[in-house]
């Protein structure tokens, strides 16, 4: 386990009072395991949104053409072993802080499709893909559990179109206690790394 | 109705906004007035948000036409919509406009923007507008015959102010061809781009590996 690289993608909004606790609870359990891990604050990283061009699959494969902080997200996306996707509850869904960095990831698979399990997907484009944990974060409790139930779809769906080989998500609410929050965490990260 | 246009393209250029601005077109030939906003320059700056948040406040209806990204929004879309929330829960806004979704994504099942479609619903509940329909469309060239026909049911619906059919789903709901057709045909056009390009044998290129 020693040396596997998590990379936490924290999609906090304005001051990141919502997200920065879970997000330190996450790096903690990370550390324990024996994982090495990186954070990167999306709201202060300038990422252009995706052109929706295609010409990171068509003319540069696997390079978005936009030269900016967006690629070397996505590079350190796809060498990552686990990605946190940690995110304001926005509707069930993803922040725009940190849709802005998944958004601009696409050049890491390939345009081509295949099935997976009847459904089209696209194929991969690396041989290793991450894993996924999401954690959404609600402002205000209890947590919604159709909102939770909709994160969790929603995190397994971007799983398999990356590729990601384990996934989980949990929700927490930001007036839950720390011990709470961790418990939710751990086990979150835990469903996915393996004890 | 307002129309908003999720797509970072040109609303000509973006299919989801063609097909969200063939339903604007059987309104107005009915006698409705329209108007279109752009979210990726909405949100640019402080100035072009007020305007949008504006023009939701003059709506009666809202046509939120986006393509799917990521299993859910572009970005830039996310971020109206949790301005468009943040405004509305100031209690300033009385008024409840009435909120369709138009989604198109480029897996030939429609059913792929479920995911998407349940998150506008919750916004539209969170936001006080009121949900009438969500229409998800798969990809794969131009507008098939039956998708104009639901737009022809919903746009009826609309300027009715009757409940949106169930014929609309069914019209929208079914792949316009088997998934693996698409597979074959999808592939076929990836690599013709490409070699057009002049990567045809670089598809599979993996920039970022490791030892490269």
């Amino acid at each position: 386990m020693m040396g596997k690289k998590a990379l936490i993608l924290d999609g906090g909004l304005a001051d990141g009072a919502l997200t920065r606790g879970p997000g330190e609870i996450a790096a903690d359990v990370l550390r324990r395991a024996g994982w090495q891990v990186g954070a990167l604050l999306l709201r202060e990283i300038d990422i252009a949104p995706c052109l929706g061009c295609f010409d990171c699959w068509v003319k540069t494969p696997g390079v978005c053409v936009i030269d900016d902080a967006g690629r070397d997200v996505a590079r350190r996306m796809i060498r990552s072993d686990l990605l946190v996707y940690l995110t304001p509850l926005t509707f069930g869904g993803y922040s725009s802080e940190l849709k802005k960095a998944l958004d601009r990831s696409i050049p890491n698979i390939s345009p081509l499709f295949r099935l997976v399990r009847g459904e089209v997907h696209h194929v991969k484009r690396y041989a290793r893909s991450p894993r996924v944990v999401g954690i959404g974060v609600c402002a205000s409790g209890p947590t919604d559990p159709e909102e939770e139930e909709l994160f969790e779809t929603l995190v397994h769906r971007n799983a398999i179109n990356l590729h990601a080989p384990t996934d989980g998500a949990t929700v927490i609410c930001a007036a839950e206690d720390d011990e709470a929050q961790r418990g939710r965490i751990e086990q979150a990260i835990v469903g996915v790394i393996g004890a | 109705m307002l129309l908003l246009a999720g797509s970072p393209k040109r609303l000509e250029e973006s299919d989801s906004a063609r097909i969200g601005r063939a339903l604007v077109d059987r309104l107005e030939r009915r006698g409705w007035t329209s108007e279109a906003v752009r979210l990726h320059a909405a949100v640019r700056t402080e100035e072009d948000l007020r305007e949008l948040l504006d023009a939701i406040d003059r709506a009666s209806v809202v046509l939120f036409a986006a393509p799917l990204y990521v299993d859910s929004l572009p970005a830039p879309a996310i971020r109206a919509i949790e301005a468009i929330a943040a405004h509305r829960r100031t209690g300033s806004v009385s008024r409840s406009p009435r909120f369709v979704t138009l989604i198109r994504c480029g897996f030939v099942e429609p059913s792929q923007n479920d995911t998407c479609q349940r998150i506008l619903q919750r916004f539209a509940e969170r936001a006080g507008f009121e949900w009438l329909a969500g229409v998800s469309l798969g990809g794969g060239g131009r507008i098939p015959k039956r998708v104009r026909e639901a737009l022809d049911v919903l746009a009826e619906a609309l300027d009715l102010e009757i409940l949106v059919p169930d014929e609309v789903e069914r019209l929208t709901r079914k792949p316009i061809m088997p998934s693996w057709l698409y597979v074959v045909g999808g592939n076929f056009m990836w690599r013709r781009w490409a070699a057009r390009n002049g990567v045809k044998d670089r598809l599979r290129d993996r920039p970022y590996a490791l030892d490269s």
